[in-house]
């Protein structure tokens, strides 16, 4: 079976979860690859949340939020923004390409640029293939031994 | 009857077991409640029969109600160890960083086996180049494991070494049927420096710039490190080193930024991670870090967070 990527994306509620709200309501078509958490801000996604969802499997990750200087929060995506090389770091460090994560700004009225994003994303990830990284769980211990 | 105890090292330095016998006192009186029946770094116990004469098939470690060991699982031996531990004692304890999060040998991870024996044995300008060692030397696991990577934890104790006082409380509460009180907040939460608010710091400053302080005064009025500019790894890493009622942390007891040496806050957390969070969400160039891994991860390279960096493509 060809491989389909999962990709999760952290969508602030204000801009880019009523973009997709919109598109759906539009019957605007992206692909289903994605799977949305709703966050109140983009600004409040920790790091630990997108490299827990690599280290469960996801194949690429976004975080969407408000344009800048249209954050709900005032500066909630600035925030989102200086996360951002921590999470390029990381992914370095892991050995991830950095085009697995994508953080991307698209306001409540913006359907057709989201499903273009995520479009864009579904696709580049497609290339890249699975991701490789799985850490060591207890359950792993009796194989290496 | 006394509670039987075991200790082991593996991958470690034996400091863990000099803090055991920094109890002082305390040792003493919980002595007579303690039948220490294995523990080779510090009394004659051997494996295999004191003569060699048992079975060379099967460790020898007796039975215990309470397991100590430190250090990390590096190799083979390390491993076998740690199996017969586990399977003869009631309750296992990981002591100190080493043994709970990989603690400085892990920091090997970054590099592979085989670049590791090259840079060793053949990569080294002063010394004849040698093959890799064959007889004798247990052989390598693929890199440092944790103690619950390999076997089922009850009580981590991390600490490099743990303070006695938290030894003390760990045996003690067994000793009594409870839980142990160990401490769960971070070194920041110890640490009685003035914080004045972020200021407006761009980079972190280097390791040889020493903090600013007036000698004259006590450390509850110098400024806090962070704040000053200087790494210290207080945030993301876990209060204990000033033991049960101390000043203050250890390293900033001497001025200097903590390392990080008790491992991260929650016993699955990410240094490295939760500290260049820390920095970015307050406006510093996280670039200007020299080894952001192997500074970061230190002493908590175990669990795969430490990983060769994979060749370019």
């Amino acid at each position: 079976m060809a491989f389909e990527p999962k990709i999760l994306a952290f969508s602030c509620n204000w801009c880019s979860y009523a973009a997709a709200d919109l598109a759906g309501a539009s019957r605007m078509q992206y692909p289903a690859n994605l799977r949305i958490v709703r966050v109140m801000c983009s600004g409040m996604v920790h790091p630990n949340l997108v490299m827990e969802a690599f280290s469960k499997g996801a194949d690429g990750v976004m975080v969407l939020g408000c344009h800048p200087g249209e954050c709900h929060y005032l500066d909630g995506n600035i925030k989102a923004q200086a996360r951002l090389a921590v999470v390029e770091e990381m992914l370095d460090a892991y050995g991830l390409e950095p085009e697995r994560f994508r953080l991307a700004w698209c306001s409540s009225a913006e359907a057709e640029r989201f499903v273009e994003v995520v479009t864009e994303m579904t696709e580049a990830v497609r290339g890249l293939g699975p991701n490789p990284f799985r850490p060591t769980r207890p359950e792993d211990a009796q194989e290496v031994a | 009857m006394a509670l039987r105890v075991a200790e082991e090292g593996l991958s470690s330095c034996s400091g863990c077991e000099v803090a055991i016998l920094n109890l002082g006192e305390r040792l003493l009186a919980l002595a007579p409640q303690l039948d220490f029946v294995h523990m080779p770094l510090l009394m004659d116990h051997k494996y295999f029969g004191q003569l060699g004469d048992g079975d060379l098939k099967r460790l020898e470690i007796p039975q215990a109600e309470l397991g100590l060991v430190s250090g990390g699982v590096r190799n083979q031996e390390h491993l076998e160890v740690l199996q017969a531990m586990r399977a003869n004692c009631g309750t296992l304890v990981a002591l100190g960083t080493c043994a709970t999060h990989g603690g400085i040998p892990a920091l090997i991870n970054g590099l592979a086996n085989a670049e590791l024996m090259e840079r060793y044995y053949r990569g080294c300008e002063t010394n004849d180049p040698a093959p890799d060692p064959t007889e004798t030397v247990p052989p390598f696991l693929e890199r440092v494991y944790a103690l619950d990577e390999k076997v089922k934890v009850d009580i981590y104790l991390p600490g490099c070494p743990p303070h006695p006082d938290h030894i003390a409380e760990a045996v003690l509460a067994f000793l009594e049927g409870r839980e142990p009180a160990l401490p769960h907040k971070s070194v920041c939460d110890a640490c009685p420096t003035v914080r004045q608010g972020k200021g407006q710091l761009k980079s972190v400053r280097r390791f040889l710039q020493n903090a600013q302080y007036d000698p004259a005064k006590p450390i509850a009025d110098m400024r806090c490190l962070l704040e000053q500019g200087l790494l210290c790894m207080g945030p993301v890493t876990r209060a204990g080193c000033s033991g049960a009622d101390g000043e203050a942390p250890r390293c900033l007891k001497a001025r200097v930024p903590c390392r990080g040496c008790y491992g991260p806050v929650r016993q699955n957390g990410n240094q490295m991670l939760d500290m260049l969070n820390a920095l970015a969400s307050n406006g510093i160039d996280i670039k200007t870090l020299p080894d952001r891994a192997g500074g970061l991860l230190r002493f908590s390279g175990a669990h795969g967070r430490l990983r060769p960096r994979p060749a370019a493509k």
